[in-house]
């Protein structure tokens, strides 16, 4: 397990190392690992290639919108297939599996003409508007898996007993599926993190751009500053990383406890 | 680079769809508004450091003429897709920044304005510029944008290198011969002579210098001629340099780029525009200059250039006109060619310290000047990106892999002449 976890930390090891590099340097003949001198100086320097305080806010309050209207649409959505009878349950499954086969690259422009004939294709939050469309079939699906191991009886007795549609939900839905909430709301949370190509084609001006975009910009850098890119890649890992390390334990505890 | 591609053509369909409804080519405001210029959008290809060098650009302008712009500089993979997708949605910036090898698909569904009477509406006086870029953005008859750059093919080459080789520097117009021989001689177990990209931008030259074709027809392409003897001469010419272990194995390539290759000392020469310049100058102790290309039977160069193009659903053409008249001018020119990616397409700024100043390296960008007359440019026409994509991967196959020739030939015939036909 531990041999497995570094494996998986390797990466990581190599991002944050090639950060502390001197930069302007030739590329390294192989794998130069270990910085000398360590330079820090690369991470202030990451703000004079983009305004990176400026984008992290705007990944930040992407998450935060869209990651909870994400799980709400979705949650709801997968409640929808669950509860409805046969042939419309088939159909809404089979449409669900259908939108997950439409290529991304399809679906640019006629976002782009709709978010701007909304008017709202120019904001910090455009992207998050994709959340009110459950960001992907793929949650609504999950949610719909997890909602089907709750007997049918319970969720008919619940309704037999007056509660509204939204009540049972609340009430009876999203508590037996707390594990498949924490699992939407971390992989919404990392696709809104690191959404560079959505932003790319939705949101005109680059100051309303998410700092995932401005990392990939970095990548083109010369080679010789890759250690500045790599400084703005810890960056923009590292809170994704905290939010995994602190969310962790309650999505392990919550699969458990499931 | 095909999934690229394949992802511009794409938004470029649904382009030509969306505009065919929404009707915007047709509704240009010819009649200038004597208000406060407007706020404009402009959409360039650039890295980092290249976008810092355009914000210079524009916060110059903005300054000289009290306009506004609003810069969106996009990197080298997402400027294509970013470009269509907004064109395909009405939201195409004001003004963008392209190359002559991409711009026809773009003017082929009226989505360029013709920068020609916008800039003479500006009194700016195209004689000061070289005639190949304007004639390469020229489609249909009409200048369609507006050159900022004149670059070629030339060979960059280490010095250091070269003294420890004991190979005499490249001279100009040196043979192809000459050139081969001292890729040869410069080979040693750390170092190889020369790296060339597969690709017919880098093949174009030989092609042309040995008396070849790359088309039929320069203007109306209906095929392919990499098959035909002059052609074909040059492309064994290379196969066989290839041939001696002058060259980084597919290994080496797949491990490091030819600049990066290049500035290790792990290769002497290779061949590209220059654009290398500013990554080059940033590597301590690399000790480089640029050549021109090597001459098979006459002189021959390829032309790598960059216009400025208003896009036709501007509601501030004149605007946009504005800051290009602004941005290939005198001080505009000067900002970008102090950048030192680019060779400024207005004479007299080529001519001037602000590029030619031997103190920055590479002393020799005299010779990005003296390929100007035997500049050539590979042929626009709608569906050259394809082709080019075709011909690079055959030629890949050729060049890496060890795929005869005749073989690689045959099928960029069966592959590209289709596409040139516009099947």
């Amino acid at each position: 397990m531990v041999a497995l976890s570094a494996l998986f930390l390797a990466p990581l090891v190599v991002m944050l190392l090639g950060s502390l590099q001197r930069p302007l340097q030739p590329p390294p003949d192989g794998l130069d690992l270990w910085p000398n001198p360590v330079e820090w100086s690369n991470y202030s320097a990451v703000a004079r290639f983009m305004p990176l305080t400026r984008l992290l806010l705007n990944s930040l309050l992407l998450v935060v919108v869209a990651v909870p209207v994400t799980v709400v649409v979705t949650s709801m959505a997968g409640l929808a297939i669950v509860t409805a009878r046969g042939p419309v349950r088939r159909l809404l499954i089979g449409l669900s599996v259908l939108m997950l086969l439409v290529p991304a690259a399809a679906l640019w422009v006629p976002r782009v003409v709709l978010l701007r004939g909304l008017g709202v294709a120019d904001t910090p939050l455009t992207v998050a508007l994709l959340a009110l469309a459950g960001t992907t079939p793929f949650y609504v699906l999950l949610f719909a898996l997890a909602y089907s191991r709750i007997p049918g009886s319970l969720l008919e007795a619940a309704t037999l007993e007056g509660l509204s549609p939204y009540a049972v939900w609340r009430q009876i839905a999203i508590p037996l599926a707390r594990p498949a909430v924490v699992a939407v709301a971390a992989l919404a949370g990392l696709f809104y993190w690191s959404t560079f190509m959505d932003p790319l084609t939705l949101v005109s001006s680059p100051a309303n751009w998410p700092v995932a975009l401005g990392l990939r910009s970095l990548s083109e850098m010369e080679a010789a500053l890759y250690p500045i890119y790599l400084a703005a890649a810890v960056i923009v890992t590292a809170p994704a990383l905290i939010a995994f390390c602190i969310g962790q334990r309650s999505f392990f505890s919550t699969v458990e406890r499931a | 680079m095909r999934a690229r591609r394949a992802l511009g053509a794409l938004g470029g369909a649904a382009m030509l769809a969306v505009s065919a409804c929404s009707g915007q080519p047709g509704t240009a405001d010819d009649t200038p508004v004597a208000t406060a210029p407007a706020r404009i959008t402009v959409q360039v290809r650039a890295d980092p450091e290249e976008a810092a060098v355009y914000r210079s650009l524009v916060s110059a302008y903005e300054k000289a003429s009290g306009g506004q712009v609003e810069l969106v500089a996009v990197g080298r993979q997402d400027h294509l897709t970013r470009l269509s997708t907004a064109f395909a949605s009405g939201d195409a910036p004001d003004v963008f920044l392209i190359n002559y090898r991409e711009y026809a698909p773009f003017v082929q569904r009226g989505a360029v304005a013709p920068v020609g009477p916008l800039l003479d509406k500006q009194g700016l006086d195209r004689g000061g510029y070289y005639e190949e870029p304007l004639k390469a953005f020229s489609y249909g008859g009409a200048l369609q944008c507006m050159p900022q750059n004149i670059s070629s093919l030339v060979v960059y080459w280490n010095r250091a290198l070269f003294r420890q080789a004991g190979v005499t520097p490249p001279k100009a117009n040196w043979t192809w011969a000459e050139f081969a021989a001292a890729a040869k001689a410069l080979t040693t177990g750390k170092t190889k002579g020369v790296g060339i990209d597969p690709s017919i931008t880098r093949m174009a030259p030989f092609i042309w210098s040995s008396g070849g074709a790359i088309v039929d027809s320069d203007e109306k392409p209906t095929r392919t001629t990499l098959h035909e003897a002059g052609a074909r001469a040059a492309l064994q010419g290379v196969v066989d340099l290839i041939g001696t272990g002058s060259t980084p194995t597919k290994a080496q390539l797949a491990a490091q780029d030819l600049a990066e290759q290049f500035m290790t000392g792990k290769v002497a020469m290779f061949l590209s525009s220059r654009v290398e310049v500013p990554a080059l100058r940033e590597q301590r102790g690399l000790d480089f200059d640029v050549a021109g290309l090597p001459i098979v039977d006459k002189p021959a160069s390829v032309l790598h250039s960059d216009a400025y193009c208003v896009s036709s659903g501007s509601d501030h053409k004149d605007d946009a006109a504005k800051f290009i008249a602004y941005a290939v001018g005198q001080q505009g020119q000067t900002i970008t060619a102090l950048g030192g990616r680019t060779v400024p397409s207005l004479k007299s700024v080529a001519t001037s310290p602000a590029f030619l100043s031997p103190t920055r390296a590479p002393a020799s960008s005299q010779v990005f000047l003296d390929a100007i007359p035997h500049l050539r440019h590979t042929p626009v026409t709608p569906s050259w990106p394809e082709v080019e994509d075709v011909i690079g991967n055959q030629l890949q196959r050729a060049f890496e892999d060890g795929v005869p020739l005749d073989q690689v030939l045959g099928e960029i015939q069966k592959q590209a002449d289709p596409l040139l036909r516009g099947r």
